[in-house]
């Protein structure tokens, strides 16, 4: 196909853009998830997401609108998915628990109770109620011009927050203690930084689906860490890995017959991110040969 | 056997196989290492599936519990480099082996009836239609069986090799110097739990399972501290929330796995606030 051909066409257009954004503000927001040494909230999210998305789709139909537009699914998702963080981080203050079982907890209580919500919607005549493969696993193609425009002003948003934000978030990032001795309180800070890498995991949650958004806010960090060594490095880095394997892959995806968009950008991800491991400055191989030359002490 | 009491049987048996591993999953903090495995499982199962075309086939189960294993060794592997920080090793590897499996599904099984919604979510009634017939008898689900032999077979591990795991899991550095193979152990368990978390998604669905896995033994480390009565409590948690469960999506109508995990997540919830108040009564005395 060529590129005149493929640019014509509205919908892989709109295929190609619409990922692009979502891989750039995921890859962009999920650094801070990354340096939190808590890369897996985003999985929390995603599924945490599902009962909010539901939430929002009754309350939108019962006011008489459409249940499906993006940025109700998005409000709804971003909520109910900072609140699950926030629930797994109290639950470890609180409890022997350990954070990794807190947000196992969290995680499947809150996908089941989004379960439950999906059968009780899929028993009324509700128009647009759609099916819960929609939710797991996403559509590209269903990308709207107006979806566009919503992901576009909400990935926009979140990074200026961030951007206002930048000494406080780093601080906090970086060294909690810190940021609570020079008085930046963590009850508005935790559920901003929470809630930014909730809206870089539901932003594709149409497009890709809620089960393999953690790649996308996952691999671009872990891959970005390799080249850089600082902040606003990691996040350029990031964003820019995210948004260039989203276009790749979303272009892989249309010209190599139909296979789901989703899952070929997610392998072209973690083919950076093996890439990078590998044949960064930092890297494996590198460090392997400079062992040879001089042996480590016992 | 009854149907609705051999269906019963067979959320029984699948809660109790789950949670008794999950004890050690809990303690040495592999949580949501279940989570990445019982995700990888499911590309294992589409593989699995093309060459046995049995969702039930022992061969497929090992398979796909191969695939969780993957996660496992490559999270470890990963983080070993010392190239990545905090949990993004167990959060790499998992969603490419599932995107493989979608793909997989979508494109080259198109024509194969594979209902992923059966894999992902699970149907315990489902599960319970292939029956097992002995001289024209029948005596339940043959999943219930395939259940049991896993449960048999977590009991056993967990009996003959308590002791080299509980100092692995407590102390890795002194289990070594005892002549303990940490890493070797730790994998075994981790294939094991592998093994029940494919076995159990008939029931359970891939996603929800590890609610069945950590739950009750998270619950259960709310409020005990010795291993004895931890695995003990474990065991009761996991019948009772799945019982409790059980019955109430029978009532309601609602899907089973979905209702373990909200009633196993309230337990939880309950015991959280209860055990907070007493600590604090008692401090106060």
């Amino acid at each position: 196909m060529t590129p005149a051909a493929f640019l014509s066409d509205h919908t892989f257009v709109m295929v190609t853009a619409g990922t692009t954004v979502i891989g750039g503000v995921a890859g962009a927001l999920g650094s801070f998830a990354y340096l939190r040494r808590q890369s897996l909230v985003s999985d929390v999210i995603s599924h945490a997401a599902l009962p909010g998305t539901l939430l929002a789709f009754l309350l939108l139909t019962a006011l008489g609108r459409d249940g499906r537009t993006m940025l109700g699914l998005l409000i709804g998702a971003t909520v109910t998915g900072t609140v699950a963080v926030i629930a797994a981080n109290a639950i470890t203050r609180h409890s022997r628990v350990a954070i990794d079982t807190a947000m196992a907890l969290v995680l499947s209580t809150l996908f089941g109770l989004g379960m439950l919500l999906m059968q009780h919607i899929q028993r009324r005549p509700l128009p647009g109620k759609g099916d819960i493969q929609d939710y797991l696993f996403g559509n590209a193609s269903t990308i709207t011009r107006a979806d566009l425009t919503v992901s576009l002003a909400v990935g926009t948003l979140t990074v200026g927050v961030v951007a206002v934000f930048w000494k406080e978030f780093a601080v906090a990032t970086f060294d909690r203690d810190l940021a609570g001795l020079l008085g930046f309180h963590h009850r508005i800070l935790d559920p901003l930084i929470f809630g930014a890498i909730a809206v870089a995991t539901v932003i594709g949650l149409k497009a890709v689906g809620l089960v393999l958004m953690v790649a996308f806010v996952v691999t671009p960090p872990a891959a970005a860490r390799q080249w850089t060594r600082t902040l606003p490095g990691m996040v350029i880095v990031s964003a820019l890995i995210g948004a260039g394997a989203s276009a790749l892959g979303a272009y892989l995806s249309i010209v190599l017959g139909p296979v789901p968009t989703g899952p070929v950008i997610v392998l072209v991800l973690f083919l950076v991110f093996i890439v990078s491991l590998l044949l960064s400055p930092r890297s494996i191989v590198l460090a392997a040969y400079r062992r040879r030359r001089s042996p480590a002490l016992p | 056997m009854i149907f609705i009491v051999s269906t019963f049987l067979l959320a029984l048996v699948t809660a109790v196989a789950c949670a008794l591993p999950g004890v050690f999953v809990v303690l040495r903090k592999s949580s949501m290492l279940v989570d990445g495995i019982s995700h990888a499982v499911f590309p294992g199962i589409v593989v699995g599936y093309l060459f046995t075309h049995d969702l039930h086939s022992p061969w497929l189960i090992l398979g796909a519990a191969l695939a969780g294993l993957l996660v496992v060794a490559g999270a470890e592997w990963l983080r070993t480099t010392g190239l990545l920080s905090g949990d993004a090793p167990q959060g790499l590897i998992f969603p490419a082996l599932f995107a493989l499996g979608v793909i997989l599904v979508t494109s080259r099984m198109s024509n194969v009836h594979l209902d992923t919604h059966v894999v992902l979510v699970g149907d315990l009634n489902l599960a319970s239609f292939d029956r097992l017939t002995v001289g024209g008898v029948d005596i339940g689900p043959s999943h219930l069986y395939v259940m049991l032999v896993v449960l048999t077979l977590n009991a056993a591990f967990l009996a003959a090799l308590l002791p080299p795991l509980t100092a692995a899991t407590f102390d890795p550095a002194h289990a070594r110097t005892l002549g303990i193979p940490v890493t070797g152990l730790g994998l075994a368990f981790m294939f094991l739990v592998s093994v029940t978390i494919t076995a159990a998604f008939h029931a359970a669905g891939a996603l929800l399972v590890i609610a069945l896995v950590v739950a009750p033994a998270a619950t259960a480390h709310l409020f005990t501290t010795r291993l004895a009565s931890l695995i003990g409590w474990t065991v009761a948690i996991a019948l009772l929330g799945a019982g409790a469960g059980f019955w109430l999506a029978f009532a309601s109508d609602t899907a089973t796995s979905a209702m373990m995990a909200v009633i196993y997540g309230a337990l939880f919830l309950i015991v959280l606030v209860a055990t907070r108040r007493g600590s604090r009564r008692h401090r106060l005395r």
